[in-house]
């Protein structure tokens, strides 16, 4: 193997991992506040594609409009679920079951509903920077994956700063470790819950927007978006964002060597195999209980 | 209802009860035998995949029901099953009985080999796992074409024959699938009231006191996802005799999600509730198929709405309606 093949696997590696790092974010962010595994997260990246790209194609609209309408867009899916799925599922009692099930009834729903008005179809999506190349020693990498990296980057800092610092981030937090307790001084435990599901739509529109542009849009991708993202954030060990990126980078770069190693028709048998592994191996993720417990 | 009253009323009223019963069984199977005669052929065909995902998604409903585990890889071991009776009966030149028993025991050693190490995992860990699993299979029947035949698929697959008498029509086929279907309901519902089926009970509602009165937890879970497995194979068997064309389409994300759909809207407490699932998953796209895609868009509705305010499906409130109505008061069955 050459030395530019390396580089070029390892780069779409890094780009790739970034993605299911953003997945894994929403989706630790939406366990963190709820306890909730949101098996919707890939379908909140694959409105936000969808809105960004008709907000491009069909209106016209700059880049940077649409991206910030398709992140809008997955923050208002994310708080619609919380409204019409989850809180309903707990005034009943629901089980750690029930939960995942309606949330699987969400992401089909959204698959469903993405096949009936955009088509069987993949859609191309503008990037940031268009198709334009940058040379990375003989190796390829677009300009809007670098981008893409740097904003993940942000992203996590973003978060980090939001939990640590800010009140709301605090509330949150407070809500989730105890509601009761948090009822009690005055936090407003339901809008907190409504609040995460929100911010993890949000982290969502991001990552499908960033993603969209890589990837051709297609009414299936949320699922497999999901699992990889899922993958991320139990290497991460699941609640915790920071973690997620960190498993996001393992994914891409195990998927990328696969890519050069095996097939790339397996690609997806060995991500999910590997997630698998991970599930039976560390289930706690590489922070262990240590990161599960840091507020 | 007074405690006096409860126990006097079976002793008065057993002999008319049971006579209304097998009255009632009669007036079943009178139907059932005579529905092929008036029917038309796309209704008895509806039916026919009416009893072959029921029985792939009993399997699929006990495991949720008894065990508590949400199992989204029905799908990998009905394909196993359609594929083998495939193969077999085109590329070896098998008989299909063999073929269909090969099919059983293949899903049967992958879903051993795959559940020891999976089943130890708890919750929705598991449930991701299976859709992992479902996954890898998909894009396995789609690469190993070799045997699957990728997307073109395989044709030309045996009909069943049974004694000379070849299945040949759907009114045929309907007698055999649902007598099939009848035994693979007998079998859960023996195991369900079996020692092993209190013992999965105990297993789901508090674990940790099964496993000190020494309930095997984990053997357990290995034992019916084997089963589920096995029954899943051989409604794909099934499956394939019947159309006599297999491709990849059939055993994608999409069938694994309708097989969870037959547990959840049926009642994955109730063995016959599958039947109402399986009804719903083959008549709704049907009714539904004049708006063009959108029966993918009502199962997902379905399901969420079934698991918000049905959570024992049809099967567990008819259940509860008929139970009600037996001891004489609406409220008396709770």
């Amino acid at each position: 193997m050459t030395t530019t093949l390396f580089i070029q696997s390892l780069l779409a590696g890094v780009t790739n991992g970034c993605v299911y790092g953003l997945i894994g974010l929403g989706l630790s962010v939406i366990y963190r506040g709820s306890r909730v595994v949101n098996a919707m997260q890939g379908d909140f990246s694959l409105v936000a594609g969808i809105i960004a790209y008709l907000a491009m194609e069909r209106l016209g609209a700059p880049i940077l409009i649409a991206f910030l309408g398709g992140m809008v867009a997955g923050a208002i899916v994310g708080w619609i679920v919380e409204l019409l799925f989850v809180r309903p599922t707990r005034k009943r009692g629901g089980t750690e079951e029930s939960f995942l099930l309606v949330t699987l009834g969400g992401a089909f729903a959204v698959s469903a509903a993405a096949l009936l008005f955009f088509g069987r179809d993949s859609h191309p999506v503008r990037g940031l920077g268009g198709n334009e190349l940058l040379d990375v020693f003989d190796a390829a990498i677009r300009v809007h994956a670098v981008w893409l990296i740097v904003l993940s980057l942000a992203v996590v800092v973003a978060l980090r700063f939001f939990y640590t610092r800010t009140f709301i981030g605090k509330s949150i937090m407070a809500a989730s470790i105890d509601a009761d307790g948090a009822t009690t001084i005055g936090i407003n435990v339901p809008l907190m819950r409504s609040l995460t599901f929100l911010l993890g739509g949000a982290v969502g529109g991001v990552a499908g927007v960033l993603v969209s542009p890589l990837i051709t849009i297609h009414y299936e991708m949320g699922l497999l978006l999901t699992l990889k993202g899922f993958t991320a954030a139990i290497i991460g060990t699941l609640g915790n964002p920071f973690g997620a990126i960190v498993g996001g980078l393992m994914l891409g770069l195990v998927e990328a060597l696969a890519i050069v190693f095996v097939s790339s028709g397996y690609k997806d048998v060995i991500s999910m195999t590997f997630l698998i592994l991970i599930m039976i191996a560390i289930p706690n993720g590489i922070l262990g209980h240590r990161g599960r417990a840091g507020g | 209802m007074s405690l006096g009253q409860s126990q006097s009323l079976p002793a008065g009223s057993r002999m008319p009860r049971n006579l209304a019963l097998i009255a009632a069984a009669a007036v079943f199977v009178a139907v059932w035998a005579s529905v092929p005669l008036l029917a038309s052929r796309g209704t008895v065909d509806l039916l026919v995949f009416t009893a072959l995902y029921s029985i792939a998604g009993v399997g699929v409903a006990f495991l949720l029901g008894q065990c508590g585990i949400i199992s989204l890889a029905q799908s990998v071991f009905y394909g196993i099953g359609a594929y083998a009776t495939a193969y077999g009966t085109t590329a070896l030149g098998w008989h299909w009985v063999p073929s269909l028993f090969a099919g059983m025991a293949v899903a049967g050693t992958v879903a051993f080999l795959i559940g020891w190490p999976i089943l130890r995992l708890s919750g929705h860990f598991l449930a991701l796992a299976t859709l992992a699993l479902a996954t890898i299979g998909h894009v396995l029947f789609l690469e190993w074409d070799w045997i699957t035949g990728g997307t073109l698929g395989v044709g030309g697959i045996a009909r069943i024959s049974l004694f000379g008498f070849v299945l040949n029509t759907p009114q045929r086929f309907y007698y055999f699938v649902w007598i099939v279907a009848g035994l693979v309901f007998w079998l859960y519902a023996n195991l369900l009231k079996s020692r092993a089926g209190f013992a999965m009970r105990a297993m789901r509602d508090a674990p940790s006191a099964a496993m000190v009165l020494g309930v095997d937890v984990h053997r357990l879970k290995v034992q019916v996802f084997v089963m589920s497995a096995v029954v899943g194979s051989l409604a794909g068997s099934l499956f394939a005799s019947y159309v006599t064309f297999v491709s990849v389409d059939s055993f994608g994300i999409d069938r694994a999600v309708s097989f969870l759909l037959v547990a959840v809207v049926g009642g994955a407490q109730t063995i016959l509730g599958s039947v109402f699932g399986a009804a719903f998953i083959t008549l709704a796209p049907n009714l539904l198929s004049k708006l063009g895609d959108i029966h993918a868009l009502v199962y997902a509705g379905v399901l969420v709405l079934a698991v918000i305010f049905l959570p024992q499906g049809i099967g567990g409130f008819l259940r509860d309606r008929v139970r009600g109505l037996l001891n004489g008061s609406g409220r008396a069955g709770r």
